[in-house]
Protein backbone atom coordinates (compact mmCIF):
# COMPACT_ATOMS: atom_id res chain seq x y z
CA UNK A 1 0.00 0.00 0.00
CA UNK A 2 2.84 2.38 0.74
CA UNK A 3 4.27 1.67 -2.69
CA UNK A 4 0.96 2.35 -4.32
CA UNK A 5 0.71 5.61 -2.37
CA UNK A 6 4.13 6.80 -3.41
CA UNK A 7 3.44 5.83 -7.01
CA UNK A 8 0.26 7.90 -6.94
CA UNK A 9 2.05 10.82 -5.32
CA UNK A 10 4.98 10.99 -7.66
CA UNK A 11 2.85 10.90 -10.80
CA UNK A 12 2.92 14.34 -12.39
CA UNK A 13 -0.34 15.47 -13.93
CA UNK A 14 0.68 17.69 -16.85
CA UNK A 15 -2.77 19.24 -17.44
CA UNK A 16 -3.02 20.15 -13.77
CA UNK A 17 0.45 21.70 -13.63
CA UNK A 18 -0.23 23.66 -16.81
CA UNK A 19 -3.54 24.96 -15.42
CA UNK A 20 -1.78 26.09 -12.24
CA UNK A 21 0.95 27.76 -14.25
CA UNK A 22 -1.62 29.71 -16.29
CA UNK A 23 -3.44 30.74 -13.11
CA UNK A 24 -0.15 31.96 -11.64
CA UNK A 25 0.44 34.06 -14.76
CA UNK A 26 -3.10 35.52 -14.63
CA UNK A 27 -2.61 36.31 -10.93
CA UNK A 28 0.65 38.07 -11.65
CA UNK A 29 -0.33 40.05 -14.78
CA UNK A 30 -1.71 43.14 -13.00
CA UNK A 31 1.31 43.22 -10.69
CA UNK A 32 3.84 42.78 -13.50
CA UNK A 33 2.05 45.33 -15.70
CA UNK A 34 2.15 48.06 -13.04
CA UNK A 35 5.81 47.23 -12.37
CA UNK A 36 6.66 47.64 -16.07
CA UNK A 37 4.75 50.91 -16.45
CA UNK A 38 6.38 52.34 -13.34
CA UNK A 39 9.71 52.35 -15.21
CA UNK A 40 8.41 53.86 -18.46
CA UNK A 41 8.06 57.51 -19.53
CA UNK A 42 4.50 58.61 -20.32
CA UNK A 43 5.05 58.89 -24.06
CA UNK A 44 6.10 55.27 -24.46
CA UNK A 45 3.18 54.19 -22.25
CA UNK A 46 0.65 55.92 -24.48
CA UNK A 47 2.53 55.28 -27.74
CA UNK A 48 1.81 52.20 -29.76
CA UNK A 49 5.33 50.86 -30.22
CA UNK A 50 6.46 49.38 -27.00
CA UNK A 51 10.10 49.76 -26.11
CA UNK A 52 11.14 49.12 -22.56
CA UNK A 53 13.77 51.33 -21.03
CA UNK A 54 14.54 51.18 -17.36
CA UNK A 55 13.57 54.81 -16.69
CA UNK A 56 13.50 56.22 -13.16
CA UNK A 57 11.92 59.56 -14.07
CA UNK A 58 8.52 58.69 -12.55
CA UNK A 59 10.08 58.03 -9.17
CA UNK A 60 12.23 61.16 -9.44
CA UNK A 61 9.15 63.31 -10.13
CA UNK A 62 7.29 61.74 -7.21
CA UNK A 63 10.23 62.32 -4.87
CA UNK A 64 10.37 65.99 -5.85
CA UNK A 65 10.14 68.17 -2.73
CA UNK A 66 7.20 70.01 -4.28
CA UNK A 67 5.18 66.78 -4.25
CA UNK A 68 3.60 65.35 -1.11
CA UNK A 69 4.58 61.80 -1.99
CA UNK A 70 7.52 61.36 0.39
CA UNK A 71 5.56 63.03 3.16
CA UNK A 72 2.69 60.62 2.54
CA UNK A 73 4.96 57.57 2.67
CA UNK A 74 6.25 58.89 5.97
CA UNK A 75 2.68 59.38 7.26
CA UNK A 76 1.75 55.85 6.23
CA UNK A 77 4.83 54.43 7.95
CA UNK A 78 4.00 56.22 11.21
CA UNK A 79 0.34 55.16 10.99
CA UNK A 80 1.40 51.54 10.34
CA UNK A 81 3.94 51.35 13.17
CA UNK A 82 1.70 53.25 15.58
CA UNK A 83 -1.26 51.00 14.83
CA UNK A 84 0.77 47.79 15.19
CA UNK A 85 2.28 48.85 18.53
CA UNK A 86 -0.98 50.11 19.99
CA UNK A 87 -2.96 47.08 18.76
CA UNK A 88 -0.39 44.65 20.19
CA UNK A 89 -0.20 46.53 23.49
CA UNK A 90 -3.96 46.54 24.02
CA UNK A 91 -4.56 43.23 22.28
CA UNK A 92 -2.00 41.19 24.20
CA UNK A 93 -3.33 42.35 27.56
CA UNK A 94 -6.95 41.74 26.65
CA UNK A 95 -6.26 38.51 24.77
CA UNK A 96 -4.29 37.18 27.74
CA UNK A 97 -7.03 38.15 30.14
CA UNK A 98 -9.71 36.40 28.06
CA UNK A 99 -7.60 33.28 27.71
CA UNK A 100 -6.01 32.82 31.12
CA UNK A 101 -7.45 35.10 33.79
CA UNK A 102 -11.10 34.00 33.53
CA UNK A 103 -12.67 37.45 33.80
CA UNK A 104 -16.27 37.67 35.08
CA UNK A 105 -19.04 37.28 32.52
CA UNK A 106 -20.23 40.86 32.84
CA UNK A 107 -16.82 41.98 31.57
CA UNK A 108 -16.39 39.45 28.76
CA UNK A 109 -19.89 39.73 27.30
CA UNK A 110 -19.48 43.33 26.04
CA UNK A 111 -16.01 42.44 24.73
CA UNK A 112 -17.31 39.51 22.68
CA UNK A 113 -20.34 41.45 21.44
CA UNK A 114 -18.16 44.37 20.31
CA UNK A 115 -15.46 42.14 18.85
CA UNK A 116 -17.93 40.23 16.73
CA UNK A 117 -20.15 43.16 15.81
CA UNK A 118 -17.60 45.78 14.73
CA UNK A 119 -16.11 43.71 11.87
CA UNK A 120 -19.50 43.43 10.16
CA UNK A 121 -20.25 47.15 10.25
CA UNK A 122 -19.32 48.95 7.00
CA UNK A 123 -16.75 51.59 8.04
CA UNK A 124 -18.55 54.26 5.99
CA UNK A 125 -21.51 54.10 8.38
CA UNK A 126 -19.27 55.04 11.33
CA UNK A 127 -17.76 58.01 9.51
CA UNK A 128 -20.00 60.79 10.96
CA UNK A 129 -19.53 59.60 14.54
CA UNK A 130 -15.77 59.13 14.20
CA UNK A 131 -15.53 62.54 12.53
CA UNK A 132 -17.25 64.17 15.51
CA UNK A 133 -15.10 62.21 17.99
CA UNK A 134 -11.83 63.17 16.31
CA UNK A 135 -12.95 66.81 16.12
CA UNK A 136 -13.74 66.80 19.84
CA UNK A 137 -10.37 65.22 20.64
CA UNK A 138 -8.71 67.80 18.39
CA UNK A 139 -7.18 64.99 16.34
CA UNK A 140 -8.97 65.50 13.04
CA UNK A 141 -6.54 65.39 10.14
CA UNK A 142 -3.69 64.19 12.34
CA UNK A 143 -1.62 61.04 12.04
CA UNK A 144 -2.37 60.27 15.71
CA UNK A 145 -6.08 60.31 14.94
CA UNK A 146 -5.60 57.82 12.12
CA UNK A 147 -3.50 55.58 14.38
CA UNK A 148 -6.38 55.48 16.88
CA UNK A 149 -9.02 54.78 14.22
CA UNK A 150 -6.95 52.07 12.55
CA UNK A 151 -6.31 50.47 15.95
CA UNK A 152 -10.04 50.32 16.64
CA UNK A 153 -10.79 48.53 13.38
CA UNK A 154 -7.99 46.00 13.89
CA UNK A 155 -8.46 45.29 17.58
CA UNK A 156 -11.41 42.85 17.43
CA UNK A 157 -9.67 40.40 15.12
CA UNK A 158 -6.30 40.91 16.84
CA UNK A 159 -7.74 40.13 20.27
CA UNK A 160 -9.47 36.97 19.11
CA UNK A 161 -6.27 35.81 17.38
CA UNK A 162 -4.06 36.59 20.38
CA UNK A 163 -6.54 34.84 22.68
CA UNK A 164 -6.35 31.70 20.55
CA UNK A 165 -2.53 31.82 20.74
CA UNK A 166 -2.60 32.08 24.53
CA UNK A 167 -5.14 29.24 24.60
CA UNK A 168 -2.48 26.98 23.08
CA UNK A 169 -0.07 27.64 25.97
CA UNK A 170 -0.79 25.19 28.82
CA UNK A 171 -2.21 26.68 32.03
CA UNK A 172 0.33 24.68 34.06
CA UNK A 173 3.10 27.06 33.02
CA UNK A 174 1.29 29.99 34.52
CA UNK A 175 0.45 28.06 37.67
CA UNK A 176 4.02 26.88 38.10
CA UNK A 177 5.32 30.43 37.84
CA UNK A 178 2.75 31.60 40.39
CA UNK A 179 3.77 28.82 42.79
CA UNK A 180 7.36 29.98 42.45
CA UNK A 181 6.18 33.31 43.79
CA UNK A 182 6.06 35.40 40.63
CA UNK A 183 3.46 38.17 40.55
CA UNK A 184 0.68 38.18 37.93
CA UNK A 185 2.50 40.94 36.10
CA UNK A 186 5.79 39.05 36.05
CA UNK A 187 4.11 35.86 34.88
CA UNK A 188 2.61 37.78 31.98
CA UNK A 189 5.69 39.74 30.93
CA UNK A 190 8.44 37.20 31.59
CA UNK A 191 6.77 33.85 31.02
CA UNK A 192 3.70 33.94 28.78
CA UNK A 193 4.30 36.94 26.57
CA UNK A 194 7.64 35.59 25.26
CA UNK A 195 5.95 32.25 24.51
CA UNK A 196 3.26 33.98 22.47
CA UNK A 197 5.82 35.86 20.36
CA UNK A 198 5.27 33.92 17.11
CA UNK A 199 1.54 34.53 17.38
CA UNK A 200 2.05 38.21 18.12
CA UNK A 201 4.35 38.37 15.07
CA UNK A 202 1.60 37.01 12.82
CA UNK A 203 -0.87 39.50 14.25
CA UNK A 204 1.66 42.33 13.76
CA UNK A 205 2.13 41.45 10.09
CA UNK A 206 -1.60 41.24 9.50
CA UNK A 207 -2.31 44.55 11.25
CA UNK A 208 0.60 46.23 9.43
CA UNK A 209 -0.85 45.20 6.06
CA UNK A 210 -4.32 46.43 7.03
CA UNK A 211 -3.06 49.78 8.33
CA UNK A 212 -0.72 50.39 5.38
CA UNK A 213 -3.59 49.66 2.95
CA UNK A 214 -6.32 51.63 4.75
CA UNK A 215 -8.01 54.23 2.56
CA UNK A 216 -11.50 55.40 3.60
CA UNK A 217 -10.61 56.87 7.00
CA UNK A 218 -7.52 58.56 5.55
CA UNK A 219 -9.69 60.02 2.81
CA UNK A 220 -12.34 61.49 5.07
CA UNK A 221 -10.41 62.29 8.27
CA UNK A 222 -7.62 64.26 6.55
CA UNK A 223 -7.71 67.18 4.16
CA UNK A 224 -5.40 65.34 1.75
CA UNK A 225 -2.03 66.63 0.59
CA UNK A 226 0.82 66.43 3.08
CA UNK A 227 -1.45 65.27 5.90
CA UNK A 228 -2.77 62.23 4.04
CA UNK A 229 -1.55 58.63 4.04
CA UNK A 230 -0.03 57.13 0.88
CA UNK A 231 -3.24 55.44 -0.30
CA UNK A 232 -5.06 58.78 -0.37
CA UNK A 233 -2.12 60.32 -2.22
CA UNK A 234 -2.32 57.60 -4.88
CA UNK A 235 -6.05 58.16 -5.25
CA UNK A 236 -5.47 61.88 -5.80
CA UNK A 237 -2.97 61.05 -8.56
CA UNK A 238 -5.66 58.96 -10.26
CA UNK A 239 -8.26 61.71 -10.02
CA UNK A 240 -5.89 64.37 -11.32
CA UNK A 241 -7.04 66.10 -14.49
CA UNK A 242 -3.63 65.66 -16.01
CA UNK A 243 -3.43 61.88 -16.04
CA UNK A 244 0.14 60.73 -15.63
CA UNK A 245 0.06 56.97 -16.01
CA UNK A 246 3.77 56.65 -15.26
CA UNK A 247 3.52 58.38 -11.90
CA UNK A 248 0.32 56.51 -11.08
CA UNK A 249 2.11 53.23 -11.72
CA UNK A 250 5.22 54.25 -9.80
CA UNK A 251 3.21 55.29 -6.74
CA UNK A 252 1.18 52.07 -6.81
CA UNK A 253 4.40 50.10 -7.23
CA UNK A 254 5.93 51.77 -4.16
CA UNK A 255 2.81 51.01 -2.09
CA UNK A 256 2.38 47.40 -3.21
CA UNK A 257 5.88 45.96 -3.55
CA UNK A 258 7.01 46.17 0.10
CA UNK A 259 3.81 44.42 1.19
CA UNK A 260 4.14 41.71 -1.46
CA UNK A 261 7.75 41.08 -0.44
CA UNK A 262 6.70 40.92 3.21
CA UNK A 263 4.01 38.41 2.26
CA UNK A 264 6.38 36.30 0.17
CA UNK A 265 8.92 36.15 3.02
CA UNK A 266 6.48 35.69 5.89
CA UNK A 267 3.78 33.75 4.06
CA UNK A 268 3.90 30.84 6.49
CA UNK A 269 3.27 33.07 9.53
CA UNK A 270 0.53 35.00 7.78
CA UNK A 271 -1.25 31.86 6.65
CA UNK A 272 -1.10 30.13 10.02
CA UNK A 273 -2.02 33.34 11.78
CA UNK A 274 -5.02 34.16 9.64
CA UNK A 275 -6.47 30.70 9.44
CA UNK A 276 -5.91 29.86 13.11
CA UNK A 277 -7.59 33.04 14.25
CA UNK A 278 -10.53 32.97 11.92
CA UNK A 279 -11.39 29.29 11.98
CA UNK A 280 -11.54 29.39 15.76
CA UNK A 281 -13.67 32.50 16.01
CA UNK B 1 -10.19 25.93 41.47
CA UNK B 2 -6.78 24.41 41.97
CA UNK B 3 -5.32 27.61 40.65
CA UNK B 4 -7.11 29.72 43.22
CA UNK B 5 -5.94 27.49 46.04
CA UNK B 6 -2.35 27.71 44.85
CA UNK B 7 -2.24 31.45 44.58
CA UNK B 8 -4.23 31.71 47.81
CA UNK B 9 -1.40 30.00 49.64
CA UNK B 10 1.36 32.06 48.10
CA UNK B 11 -0.14 35.51 47.89
CA UNK B 12 -2.76 35.77 50.62
CA UNK B 13 -6.50 35.70 50.47
CA UNK B 14 -6.83 38.75 48.23
CA UNK B 15 -5.23 37.11 45.25
CA UNK B 16 -8.42 35.64 43.78
CA UNK B 17 -10.09 39.02 43.72
CA UNK B 18 -6.69 40.38 42.65
CA UNK B 19 -6.66 38.16 39.59
CA UNK B 20 -10.25 39.10 38.88
CA UNK B 21 -9.41 42.76 39.09
CA UNK B 22 -6.39 42.28 36.82
CA UNK B 23 -8.54 40.42 34.31
CA UNK B 24 -11.02 43.27 34.14
CA UNK B 25 -8.35 45.99 34.05
CA UNK B 26 -6.67 44.19 31.12
CA UNK B 27 -9.92 44.31 29.16
CA UNK B 28 -10.62 47.95 29.93
CA UNK B 29 -8.49 49.62 27.22
CA UNK B 30 -10.26 47.57 24.55
CA UNK B 31 -13.71 48.41 25.90
CA UNK B 32 -12.91 52.11 26.29
CA UNK B 33 -11.42 52.28 22.80
CA UNK B 34 -14.41 50.64 21.22
CA UNK B 35 -16.83 52.67 23.28
CA UNK B 36 -15.30 55.89 21.93
CA UNK B 37 -14.72 54.85 18.32
CA UNK B 38 -17.44 52.26 17.67
CA UNK B 39 -20.27 52.45 20.19
CA UNK B 40 -20.43 56.24 20.18
CA UNK B 41 -20.41 56.46 16.35
CA UNK B 42 -23.17 53.85 16.25
CA UNK B 43 -25.17 55.84 18.80
CA UNK B 44 -24.56 58.95 16.69
CA UNK B 45 -25.79 57.03 13.63
CA UNK B 46 -29.02 56.06 15.37
CA UNK B 47 -29.54 59.61 16.64
CA UNK B 48 -28.92 61.20 13.24
CA UNK B 49 -31.23 58.76 11.50
CA UNK B 50 -34.23 60.12 13.41
CA UNK B 51 -33.34 63.73 12.69
CA UNK B 52 -33.46 66.21 9.90
CA UNK B 53 -30.01 67.81 9.87
CA UNK B 54 -29.25 70.91 7.90
CA UNK B 55 -25.94 72.63 7.38
CA UNK B 56 -26.14 76.42 7.29
CA UNK B 57 -22.93 78.44 7.23
CA UNK B 58 -20.96 75.49 8.57
CA UNK B 59 -23.32 75.09 11.54
CA UNK B 60 -25.47 72.01 12.04
CA UNK B 61 -29.15 72.37 12.81
CA UNK B 62 -31.03 69.24 13.80
CA UNK B 63 -34.66 68.52 14.48
CA UNK B 64 -36.37 65.26 15.34
CA UNK B 65 -38.39 63.99 12.40
CA UNK B 66 -39.39 60.51 13.51
CA UNK B 67 -39.26 57.85 10.82
CA UNK B 68 -39.26 60.28 7.89
CA UNK B 69 -35.70 59.35 6.86
CA UNK B 70 -36.55 55.66 6.76
CA UNK B 71 -39.75 56.28 4.81
CA UNK B 72 -37.71 58.02 2.12
CA UNK B 73 -35.72 54.88 1.28
CA UNK B 74 -38.37 52.95 -0.73
CA UNK B 75 -39.11 56.07 -2.82
CA UNK B 76 -35.47 56.79 -3.64
CA UNK B 77 -34.59 55.24 -7.01
CA UNK B 78 -30.86 55.74 -6.37
CA UNK B 79 -30.98 53.82 -3.09
CA UNK B 80 -33.08 51.03 -4.60
CA UNK B 81 -30.70 50.84 -7.54
CA UNK B 82 -27.63 50.58 -5.33
CA UNK B 83 -29.28 47.91 -3.18
CA UNK B 84 -29.96 45.91 -6.36
CA UNK B 85 -26.40 46.47 -7.61
CA UNK B 86 -24.98 45.42 -4.24
CA UNK B 87 -27.14 42.27 -4.18
CA UNK B 88 -26.09 41.21 -7.68
CA UNK B 89 -22.45 42.11 -7.00
CA UNK B 90 -22.42 40.20 -3.72
CA UNK B 91 -24.08 37.11 -5.17
CA UNK B 92 -21.72 36.94 -8.15
CA UNK B 93 -18.56 37.72 -6.18
CA UNK B 94 -19.30 35.29 -3.36
CA UNK B 95 -20.09 32.42 -5.74
CA UNK B 96 -17.19 33.11 -8.12
CA UNK B 97 -14.54 33.57 -5.42
CA UNK B 98 -15.77 30.48 -3.55
CA UNK B 99 -15.61 28.32 -6.66
CA UNK B 100 -12.29 29.74 -7.87
CA UNK B 101 -10.69 29.56 -4.41
CA UNK B 102 -11.87 26.00 -3.76
CA UNK B 103 -10.83 24.71 -7.19
CA UNK B 104 -7.50 26.55 -6.88
CA UNK B 105 -6.80 25.09 -3.44
CA UNK B 106 -7.56 21.56 -4.64
CA UNK B 107 -5.36 22.02 -7.68
CA UNK B 108 -2.43 23.37 -5.67
CA UNK B 109 -2.88 20.65 -3.07
CA UNK B 110 -2.36 17.90 -5.64
CA UNK B 111 0.32 19.75 -7.61
CA UNK B 112 3.91 18.51 -7.58
CA UNK B 113 5.86 21.14 -9.51
CA UNK B 114 4.22 24.47 -8.64
CA UNK B 115 2.95 23.67 -5.16
CA UNK B 116 5.15 25.96 -3.08
CA UNK B 117 5.26 28.76 -5.68
CA UNK B 118 1.50 28.77 -6.18
CA UNK B 119 0.79 28.56 -2.46
CA UNK B 120 2.76 31.76 -2.02
CA UNK B 121 1.80 33.71 -5.15
CA UNK B 122 -1.94 32.99 -4.95
CA UNK B 123 -2.03 34.99 -1.72
CA UNK B 124 -0.43 38.14 -3.14
CA UNK B 125 -3.50 39.92 -4.58
CA UNK B 126 -5.18 39.94 -1.16
CA UNK B 127 -2.37 41.94 0.48
CA UNK B 128 -2.26 44.67 -2.18
CA UNK B 129 -4.03 47.84 -1.05
CA UNK B 130 -7.50 48.12 -2.63
CA UNK B 131 -6.53 51.56 -3.92
CA UNK B 132 -3.52 50.07 -5.69
CA UNK B 133 -5.69 47.24 -7.00
CA UNK B 134 -7.92 49.79 -8.71
CA UNK B 135 -4.85 51.58 -10.13
CA UNK B 136 -3.60 48.23 -11.45
CA UNK B 137 -6.89 47.52 -13.17
CA UNK B 138 -7.26 51.05 -14.50
CA UNK B 139 -3.91 50.46 -16.19
CA UNK B 140 -5.33 47.25 -17.68
CA UNK B 141 -8.79 48.52 -18.68
CA UNK B 142 -7.90 52.05 -19.80
CA UNK B 143 -9.23 52.71 -23.33
CA UNK B 144 -6.02 54.29 -24.69
CA UNK B 145 -3.10 52.61 -22.95
CA UNK B 146 -4.73 49.67 -21.13
CA UNK B 147 -3.20 46.23 -21.51
CA UNK B 148 -6.42 44.60 -22.75
CA UNK B 149 -6.86 47.07 -25.58
CA UNK B 150 -3.16 46.89 -26.45
CA UNK B 151 -3.55 43.14 -26.86
CA UNK B 152 -6.77 43.58 -28.86
CA UNK B 153 -5.02 46.07 -31.15
CA UNK B 154 -2.13 43.69 -31.71
CA UNK B 155 -4.64 41.03 -32.68
CA UNK B 156 -6.28 43.46 -35.08
CA UNK B 157 -9.47 43.82 -33.02
CA UNK B 158 -11.42 46.96 -32.17
CA UNK B 159 -10.42 48.48 -28.80
CA UNK B 160 -13.24 48.58 -26.22
CA UNK B 161 -14.15 51.23 -23.66
CA UNK B 162 -14.66 48.76 -20.83
CA UNK B 163 -15.58 51.07 -18.00
CA UNK B 164 -17.94 53.30 -20.02
CA UNK B 165 -20.73 50.83 -20.71
CA UNK B 166 -23.00 49.71 -17.87
CA UNK B 167 -22.45 46.00 -18.42
CA UNK B 168 -18.74 46.41 -19.15
CA UNK B 169 -18.18 48.39 -15.97
CA UNK B 170 -20.15 45.94 -13.83
CA UNK B 171 -18.33 42.91 -15.23
CA UNK B 172 -15.00 44.69 -14.75
CA UNK B 173 -15.77 45.42 -11.13
CA UNK B 174 -16.71 41.78 -10.51
CA UNK B 175 -13.54 40.56 -12.24
CA UNK B 176 -11.43 42.92 -10.11
CA UNK B 177 -13.13 41.72 -6.94
CA UNK B 178 -12.63 38.07 -7.88
CA UNK B 179 -8.94 38.70 -8.62
CA UNK B 180 -8.52 40.60 -5.36
CA UNK B 181 -10.34 38.33 -2.91
CA UNK B 182 -10.19 34.76 -4.25
CA UNK B 183 -6.89 34.42 -2.29
CA UNK B 184 -8.80 34.67 0.99
CA UNK B 185 -10.98 31.70 0.03
CA UNK B 186 -7.93 29.86 -1.28
CA UNK B 187 -6.09 30.32 2.03
CA UNK B 188 -8.86 28.86 4.15
CA UNK B 189 -9.73 25.97 1.86
CA UNK B 190 -6.07 25.10 1.45
CA UNK B 191 -5.63 25.04 5.22
CA UNK B 192 -8.78 22.93 5.47
CA UNK B 193 -7.52 20.47 2.84
CA UNK B 194 -4.27 20.04 4.72
CA UNK B 195 -6.19 19.24 7.86
CA UNK B 196 -7.93 16.26 6.23
CA UNK B 197 -6.69 12.94 7.48
CA UNK B 198 -4.89 11.24 4.57
CA UNK B 199 -5.89 7.81 5.81
CA UNK B 200 -9.55 8.49 5.05
CA UNK B 201 -8.68 9.33 1.44
CA UNK B 202 -6.36 6.33 1.22
CA UNK B 203 -9.16 4.09 2.44
CA UNK B 204 -11.44 5.54 -0.22
CA UNK B 205 -8.83 4.87 -2.91
CA UNK B 206 -8.34 1.30 -1.75
CA UNK B 207 -12.09 0.83 -2.02
CA UNK B 208 -11.79 1.87 -5.66
CA UNK B 209 -13.18 5.42 -5.54
CA UNK B 210 -12.15 7.73 -8.36
CA UNK B 211 -10.60 11.14 -7.58
CA UNK B 212 -13.90 12.81 -8.55
CA UNK B 213 -15.81 10.60 -6.13
CA UNK B 214 -13.28 11.32 -3.39
CA UNK B 215 -13.84 15.05 -3.88
CA UNK B 216 -17.62 14.84 -3.96
CA UNK B 217 -18.19 12.21 -1.27
CA UNK B 218 -15.35 12.86 1.18
CA UNK B 219 -13.43 16.09 0.67
CA UNK B 220 -16.30 18.53 0.04
CA UNK B 221 -18.45 17.26 2.94
CA UNK B 222 -15.46 17.60 5.29
CA UNK B 223 -14.78 21.11 4.02
CA UNK B 224 -18.41 22.21 4.18
CA UNK B 225 -18.21 23.98 7.59
CA UNK B 226 -15.12 25.90 6.43
CA UNK B 227 -16.82 26.83 3.16
CA UNK B 228 -19.87 28.05 5.08
CA UNK B 229 -17.71 30.29 7.30
CA UNK B 230 -15.95 31.81 4.28
CA UNK B 231 -19.24 32.29 2.46
CA UNK B 232 -20.45 34.45 5.34
CA UNK B 233 -17.11 36.28 5.51
CA UNK B 234 -17.13 36.97 1.77
CA UNK B 235 -20.76 38.13 1.88
CA UNK B 236 -19.88 40.70 4.53
CA UNK B 237 -16.79 41.76 2.59
CA UNK B 238 -18.77 42.26 -0.62
CA UNK B 239 -21.51 44.28 1.03
CA UNK B 240 -18.81 46.44 2.68
CA UNK B 241 -16.81 46.86 -0.57
CA UNK B 242 -15.86 50.47 -1.20
CA UNK B 243 -12.25 51.37 -2.01
CA UNK B 244 -11.82 49.62 -5.36
CA UNK B 245 -15.03 50.94 -6.92
CA UNK B 246 -14.54 54.42 -5.51
CA UNK B 247 -11.54 54.87 -7.79
CA UNK B 248 -12.33 52.48 -10.62
CA UNK B 249 -15.83 53.59 -11.57
CA UNK B 250 -17.06 56.04 -8.89
CA UNK B 251 -20.30 54.06 -9.01
CA UNK B 252 -20.87 54.85 -12.67
CA UNK B 253 -21.69 54.79 -15.46
CA UNK B 254 -25.27 55.73 -14.67
CA UNK B 255 -25.23 53.95 -11.30
CA UNK B 256 -24.28 50.57 -12.79
CA UNK B 257 -21.60 49.96 -10.13
CA UNK B 258 -23.05 52.13 -7.38
CA UNK B 259 -22.53 49.81 -4.42
CA UNK B 260 -24.34 50.71 -1.22
CA UNK B 261 -21.19 52.02 0.53
CA UNK B 262 -20.52 54.39 -2.38
CA UNK B 263 -24.12 55.58 -2.30
CA UNK B 264 -23.98 56.20 1.46
CA UNK B 265 -20.69 58.12 1.09
CA UNK B 266 -22.25 60.29 -1.55
CA UNK B 267 -25.25 61.17 0.61
CA UNK B 268 -23.01 61.85 3.63
CA UNK B 269 -20.23 63.78 1.92
CA UNK B 270 -21.66 65.32 -1.25
CA UNK B 271 -25.42 65.67 -0.62
CA UNK B 272 -24.84 66.31 3.12
CA UNK B 273 -28.18 64.74 4.04
CA UNK B 274 -26.93 63.20 7.29
CA UNK B 275 -30.31 61.98 8.49
CA UNK B 276 -31.10 60.05 5.34
CA UNK B 277 -27.57 58.66 4.98
CA UNK B 278 -27.71 57.45 8.59
CA UNK B 279 -31.09 55.82 8.10
CA UNK B 280 -29.80 53.99 5.03
CA UNK B 281 -26.62 52.99 6.92
CA UNK B 282 -28.65 51.67 9.81
CA UNK B 283 -30.69 49.47 7.48
CA UNK B 284 -27.51 48.01 5.99
CA UNK B 285 -26.01 47.38 9.45
CA UNK B 286 -29.26 45.70 10.47
CA UNK B 287 -29.24 43.47 7.38
CA UNK B 288 -25.61 42.48 7.98
CA UNK B 289 -26.38 41.80 11.63
CA UNK B 290 -29.27 39.60 10.56
CA UNK B 291 -27.10 37.62 8.12
CA UNK B 292 -24.43 36.99 10.76
CA UNK B 293 -27.06 36.21 13.38
CA UNK B 294 -28.71 33.59 11.18
CA UNK B 295 -25.35 32.09 10.20
CA UNK B 296 -24.30 31.92 13.85
CA UNK B 297 -27.49 30.21 15.01
CA UNK B 298 -27.33 27.73 12.12
CA UNK B 299 -23.77 26.89 13.12
CA UNK B 300 -24.77 26.37 16.74
CA UNK B 301 -27.63 24.13 15.70
CA UNK B 302 -25.28 22.08 13.52
CA UNK B 303 -22.76 21.73 16.31
CA UNK B 304 -25.23 20.63 18.93
CA UNK B 305 -26.56 17.98 16.58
Amino acid sequence: MTMEKSAQKSKINITLELAIFITIVITLIPIIWIAILAFLPNKSIIGSNFDFSFWLGNFRTLADPGQNFVRQIFNSLIITFGTVILTLAIGSGSGYSLSKLKPPKWATTPVFILASFLPIVPPITLVPGIYVTLTNLNLLGSVTGLVLVNTVFNLPFAILMIKSYFDQIPDELREAALVDGASERRVFFSVLLPLAKPGLGAVAIYVAIMAWNEFLMGLIMTTGGGAAPLTVGIASLVQDYEITFGQMSASGFVAAIPIIILTAVASRQIVSGLTAGAVKS
Amino acid sequence: MKNAAVSGRTRGSFSLSGRRATSVVALLPFVIFLAIFAVYPLYELVRLSFQETEVLDGEFFSAFNGLDNFKKIPDDPLAINSIKVTLLFTTLCVILTLVAGTVGAMMVNSSRIFKSAARNIFVWPAVVAPVVVSVMWLLILDPTMGLVNKILETLGQEPQIWLNSKTGAFISVVVVDVWHWTPVVFLFIYAGLNGINQEILEAGRVDGATEGQLIRRIILPILLPTIAVIAVLRTIMSIKAFDEMYLLTKGGPDGATSLISLQIREIFVDVLDFGYASALSLCIVAILGLIVGIAYSLRRKNRSR
